[in-house]
C-alpha cells in the first residue's frame, strides 16, 4: 500500500509529465480507481497548468475541425450511452490505441450493423487499426486455430507508388518488426510474430506506415505512422 | 485562483454544459475559441505534425465525450481543457514516439517555447514563475522539459548524464519546493 507522501509524488510526476510509460498507465489506472489519487493529480494540475496556459496559441491545422465536427455528427456524448458503448467494447474486447477518437467509429461501426469477428474459443485476436474519424481502417486478425495473421483493408488505399507496411511493435522488440506490405489479400504465418503467447500479444502494439512501394527500403518504418491499434483476445 | 475570471472563461461555461447535451454547435465554437491554444499545447509535446494533429483531434473527441463531468466552477474552464489535450499528447508520445523514432534524434529538438508577451500572463503563471525561481536553474529546465516536453525520467537522465534515479529524486524535491511555494502564498 502507498503511503500518502508516495501517492503525492506519483501524482505530482504524473501531472508533470516525466513518468515513464509503465508508471503513467499505472497512474491513470488509479485515478480511475482511487478518489484520493485523482484528487491529487487534479490539485497538481491546477498548480501547473498555468504554464500551459501561457503559450502563444499555434493555428490548428484547418483539416482538424471538420474532422472532429464529422466525428461526433451522430453521436451523443451522453453518459449513459458511453457506459454502454463502453461495456459493448469491453465486451467484444477491441482495444483500440486512440480508443476515445475510436469510441464515435466504433458507434458507428455497431450502429450499421457492421458485425465484428465471431469470437471463436480465446484463439482469436483482433485489432482495428484506424486513424482518426470514420476515414479507412484496417481490421486485423490472427486465429491461432488455422495460424494466420490476416488484415483486412476497409476502405484504405494507398496512393500510386506508396504502400502500406504493418509493423509489431513492443512487447520486448528492441525495434518495430515488420509483417511486410499490405496489398489486397495480406496473409501471413502468425509464427512470423514468434513465440505467441497471450500475454505478449496483449502487449504488441500494430501499426501501419506508408512506405515506398514495395516497402521500407530500410527494415525500419521510414515514413509516418497512419494507423495503430493493439491486439486483443477476443472470447 | 484567480478572482479575474477571463471574458473567455465566462464563454467556455457557458458552452461545456451545452455540449454535455449533444448541442454540436456549440461544440464547434468551443472549438474555434479552443483549438489555437490547445494544438499549441500539444505541439510542444508531439514534436511530429502528425502526432500533434491527431492528439488534437483526440483531445476534442475526450472534450465532448466529457463534458458532462466538467462542473462549472470547480476549475477553469481553460485550464480543464489544457490538461485533457496534454494528458492526450503525452499518452500519445509515450505510445508512439518513444518506439518508432530514435528518441535521441528528439532529444535534439529540446528547443525553445513561446510563452506569451508578459503583460497577458495570468496572475497564477507570474506566481508559479515567482515559485520556480527558487530552484536552481538547472532543475528549472528539467521542471519544464518535462512540462512543456513530456520528457521522461530517462530521457532528462540522458540530457542530464545522471542516472534516472537522480533524476526522479531531483523532480520530486523540485515539485516539493513549488508545492510549499505554491501552497504557502495561496
Amino acid at each position: 500500500m502507498a503511503t500518502l507522501e508516495e501517492m503525492e509524488e506519483l501524482a505530482a510526476e504524473y501531472a508533470l509529465g516525466s513518468l515513464p510509460r509503465a508508471e503513467r498507465d499505472e497512474a491513470e489506472a488509479m485515478i480511475k480507481s482511487d478518489p484520493q489519487f485523482a484528487r491529487l493529480v487534479r490539485g497538481w494540475e491546477r498548480r501547473l497548468i498555468p504554464l500551459a496556459l501561457a503559450l502563444e496559441p499555434v493555428e490548428a491545422p484547418p483539416q482538424i475541425r471538420g474532422a472532429v465536427m464529422r466525428a461526433v455528427a451522430g453521436d451523443r456524448p451522453d453518459a449513459s450511452r458511453i457506459v454502454s458503448l463502453e461495456r459493448k467494447a469491453n465486451n467484444w474486447r477491441w482495444a483500440t490505441l486512440g480508443a476515445s477518437a475510436i469510441a464515435a467509429s466504433l458507434a458507428a461501426f455497431i450502429a450499421v450493423g457492421t458485425t465484428p469477428p465471431k469470437p471463436v474459443g480465446d484463439q482469436r485476436y483482433v485489432a482495428v487499426l484506424q486513424a482518426e474519424g470514420p476515414g479507412p481502417a484496417f481490421l486485423a486478425s490472427i486465429d491461432l486455430t488455422n495460424g494466420n495473421i490476416s488484415v483486412r483493408t476497409v476502405g484504405a488505399t494507398a496512393q500510386p507508388g506508396k504502400s502500406y507496411e504493418l509493423w509489431a511493435v513492443g512487447a520486448g522488440r528492441a525495434k518495430p518488426q515488420s509483417l511486410g506490405v499490405i496489398d489486397a489479400s495480406f496473409r501471413i504465418p502468425a509464427a512470423k510474430l514468434g513465440k505467441i503467447d497471450p500475454a505478449a500479444l496483449n502487449d504488441t502494439l500494430f501499426a501501419v506506415s506508408l512506405e515506398p512501394e514495395g516497402g521500407s527500403p530500410t527494415g525500419e518504418a521510414t515514413g509516418p505512422v497512419l494507423f495503430t491499434g493493439k491486439l486483443v483476445a477476443t472470447e | 485562483m484567480s478572482t479575474l475570471t477571463e471574458p473567455m472563461d465566462r464563454q467556455l461555461d457557458d458552452l461545456l454544459p451545452r455540449i454535455a447535451n449533444g448541442d454540436r454547435r456549440a461544440f464547434g465554437q468551443l472549438y474555434d475559441l479552443t483549438s489555437n491554444k490547445l494544438f499549441a499545447v500539444v505541439r510542444c509535446v508531439l514534436k511530429k505534425p502528425e502526432l500533434a494533429e491527431e492528439a488534437l483531434q483526440e483531445s476534442f473527441m475526450k472534450i465532448w465525450q466529457r463534458a458532462s463531468s466538467y462542473e462549472v466552477g470547480s476549475v477553469r474552464p481553460m485550464a480543464w481543457l489544457a490538461a485533457i489535450a496534454r494528458n492526450q499528447a503525452i499518452d500519445i508520445k509515450r505510445r508512439f514516439a518513444e518506439r518508432l523514432s530514435a528518441s535521441s534524434a528528439e532529444l535534439d529538438e529540446a528547443n525553445s517555447v513561446a510563452i506569451m508577451p508578459q503583460a497577458e500572463l495570468a496572475m497564477e503563471l507570474t506566481r508559479l514563475k515567482k515559485c520556480l525561481a527558487n530552484l536552481s536553474e538547472e532543475r528549472q529546465d528539467m521542471v519544464l522539459l518535462a512540462y512543456y516536453q513530456g520528457w521522461t525520467r530517462d530521457e532528462l537522465a540522458a540530457q542530464y548524464k545522471r542516472p534516472a534515479t537522480t533524476i526522479k529524486t531531483l523532480l520530486r524535491r523540485s515539485l516539493t519546493v513549488l508545492k510549499e511555494c505554491l501552497d504557502g502564498n495561496a
